[in-house]
């Protein structure tokens, strides 16, 4: 086998390059605002632009908060995947995978149980504390020694999903005069979107994916091995402890407004990471702006394809995801 | 100068080292000699801060391992372990170059220093011609020397390695060998070819069920007799070499 070795010398500069590329930032945030305007546009009712500028109704309490929330959400479900997939080692994981995602949805619906919606932080509090929970319960029962393994993972996140949404359903039960709300929880959707979720899922967004930018080299470096990583200078259960606890919080307060979105995290930075290699201080930044577009995207597919009703856009993410996700554990079989 | 007091590691009931004690000089070459599972690896990981010893202390510059930040230990102790594996394809060019994490700055491009000492350590271990090269592309040799140069990429004075020649040829073992000894770095090595140890490491400690058997000269240690009660191998020197009697 002749091995491509020789034939790229010189351009050792340019492969090189760690950071993100400022250009392909810029043509990204271009793309997104392209995206966000198209996605405006459309719905059970079109707005045109000459609309938006004139200060529609439907465009400013409906639309705008609607397509912020499906960007906000997108990157930071997709940040999570990447940071968890890096933390865990493991390619195949994502917060919904790892049944994270569910456990915050658990959490959300107990807190909507107890009355808790009136306080601002009341359902994404509980959903933090849910799904907190289970990523301890996850790194508890996963890792063997200090390593995790690809099956014990993955088959511990499917039972913990499992679990949870047979909870939940008894829960509903109970609960029938909740039902509606608490489905919600279960499907994904950015129907309800307002401005008050805006508000509180932006500021989560920016401090969060702050944290795993910051974090960019290290999540390099564990992917090398936490031994390795510690050797080499990342002081790793610090970082792994920060990192698991602000990707959480994203996670939680994501599924508090707007519900399961499943596999962005998934289909996301693996998209990125075809295009851009593994270097996390790049996969990070543009998986952020792509999930951002692929989420809105989504959504807009979501609520035009079967006007004037809507797809949860849960289940579109899912139908791209869900045979992505096959494939991969196809091409790595060997690794389990 | 790494200095070694009363290290005691117990895996649950098992007693994995017991009570080693030594001082490994500084800019020598020292084998950790001793047979499969016996702890070689276990003192290693004690030296790189790896491993919280049951009792006993190991001390790099008079200050014990675990006082130090992972980046300042990281710049004075590399370690190049056993097994790689990953299932993300850097290339081994932006492997090696995480070996300047310690020396970098977070969100801080590597600077063209870095690039110069990454281009250096692997011309070193003749890797450079793979730089382009991801992890399945490399055979485990390859692999390895790879680690190696992100080792080197560390510029510490103490190096710890575990087994980082038992996939090499030949050539590249002599090769790794002759470029640790011309470097100025006190270096730990775990190896078992016993000619190898006995042409290019300075001093020896052997273990043997966990207790330290021999530390010190290597010469000096290596002898029919300690193969003898280590391994159970019957061998006689001939000519400064170790020949096996079947």
């Amino acid at each position: 086998m002749k091995r491509d070795r020789t034939n790229r010398i010189g351009k050792a500069d340019k492969a090189c390059r760690a950071y993100a590329s400022p250009w392909v930032l810029a043509g990204l945030v271009v793309l997104l605002a392209a995206t966000m305007a198209v996605s405006c546009m459309f719905g059970a009712v079109d707005i045109s632009l000459s609309e938006m500028t004139q200060g529609s109704n439907i465009f400013w309490d409906l639309r705008l908060p609607r397509v912020l929330m499906g960007a906000a959400v997108g990157a930071v479900l997709s940040v999570c995947g990447a940071a968890y997939q890096s933390i865990f080692r493991n390619p195949l994981t994502d917060p919904y995978v790892l049944g994270v995602s569910s456990g915050a949805s658990l959490g959300a619906a107990v807190a909507i149980l107890l009355g808790m919606e009136v306080y601002v932080w009341g359902v994404g509090g509980m959903a933090l504390a849910a799904a907190l929970l289970t990523v301890v319960l996850i790194y508890r029962i996963a890792s063997i020694g200090n390593r995790l393994h690809t099956t014990t993972l993955l088959l511990t996140g499917v039972c913990l999903t499992l679990l949870i949404s047979a909870v939940i359903s008894f829960l509903m039960v109970l609960n029938q005069e909740k039902m509606e709300s608490i489905i919600f929880w279960t499907m994904g959707s950015f129907g309800s979107s307002t401005w008050a979720d805006v508000w509180t899922m932006l500021p989560v967004a920016a401090v969060g994916i702050g944290v795993v930018l910051w974090y960019g080299r290290d999540l390099n470096l564990l992917l090398a091995g936490s031994e390795a990583a510690q050797s080499m200078g990342c002081e790793v259960e610090k970082v792994k402890r920060v990192l698991l606890l602000f990707t959480t919080l994203m996670v939680a307060f994501a599924v508090s407004s707007c519900g399961v979105i499943g596999f962005v995290g998934l289909i996301v930075p693996h998209a990125v990471r075809l295009v851009a290699g593994p270097d996390n201080r790049k996969v990070v930044p543009y998986s952020m702006l792509c999930g951002a577009i692929f989420v809105l995207l989504c959504d807009t597919l979501a609520r035009t394809v079967l006007r004037p009703s809507e797809l949860p856009v849960g289940s579109l993410t899912s139908m791209v995801g869900a045979p992505l996700f096959i494939y991969l554990l196809y091409k790595n079989k060997k690794g389990l | 100068m790494i200095e070694l007091k009363h290290i005691t590691v117990d895996f649950g009931k098992r007693r994995i080292l017991d009570d080693i004690s030594a001082r490994l000089e500084e800019g020598c070459i020292t084998a950790v000699m001793g047979p499969n599972g016996c702890g070689k690896t276990t003192l290693l990981r004690c030296i790189g801060a790896l491993l919280e010893p049951t009792s006993g202390t190991a001390e790099i510059d008079s200050r014990r391992v675990k006082e130090y930040s992972a980046r300042e230990l990281a710049q004075k102790v590399a370690f190049v372990r056993q097994q790689v594996q990953t299932d993300f394809e850097f290339s081994a060019f932006e492997t090696v170059l995480m070996g300047r994490n310690p020396y970098q700055r977070r969100m801080q491009n590597e600077s063209q220093a870095d690039w110069d000492i990454v281009e250096r350590c692997m011309k070193q271990t003749g890797t450079w011609h793979l730089r382009f090269a991801k992890p399945g592309e490399m055979s485990g040799g390859e692999m390895q020397r790879v680690m190696i140069a992100r080792a080197l990429a560390q510029e510490t004075p103490v190096l710890l390695m575990d087994e980082p020649v038992s996939n090499l040829d030949i050539a590249h073992q002599l090769e790794i060998m002759r470029l640790l000894g011309g470097m100025d770095k006190t270096v730990v090595i775990v190896i078992h070819d016993l000619n190898l140890a006995l042409q290019f490491c300075d001093r020896l400690l052997l273990i043997h069920d966990g207790r330290m058997l021999y530390h010190g000269d290597m010469a000096g240690g290596l002898t029919p007799e300690n193969i003898q009660t280590v391994y159970g191998v019957k061998t006689h020197m001939a000519e400064d070499h170790i020949i096996f009697d079947y």
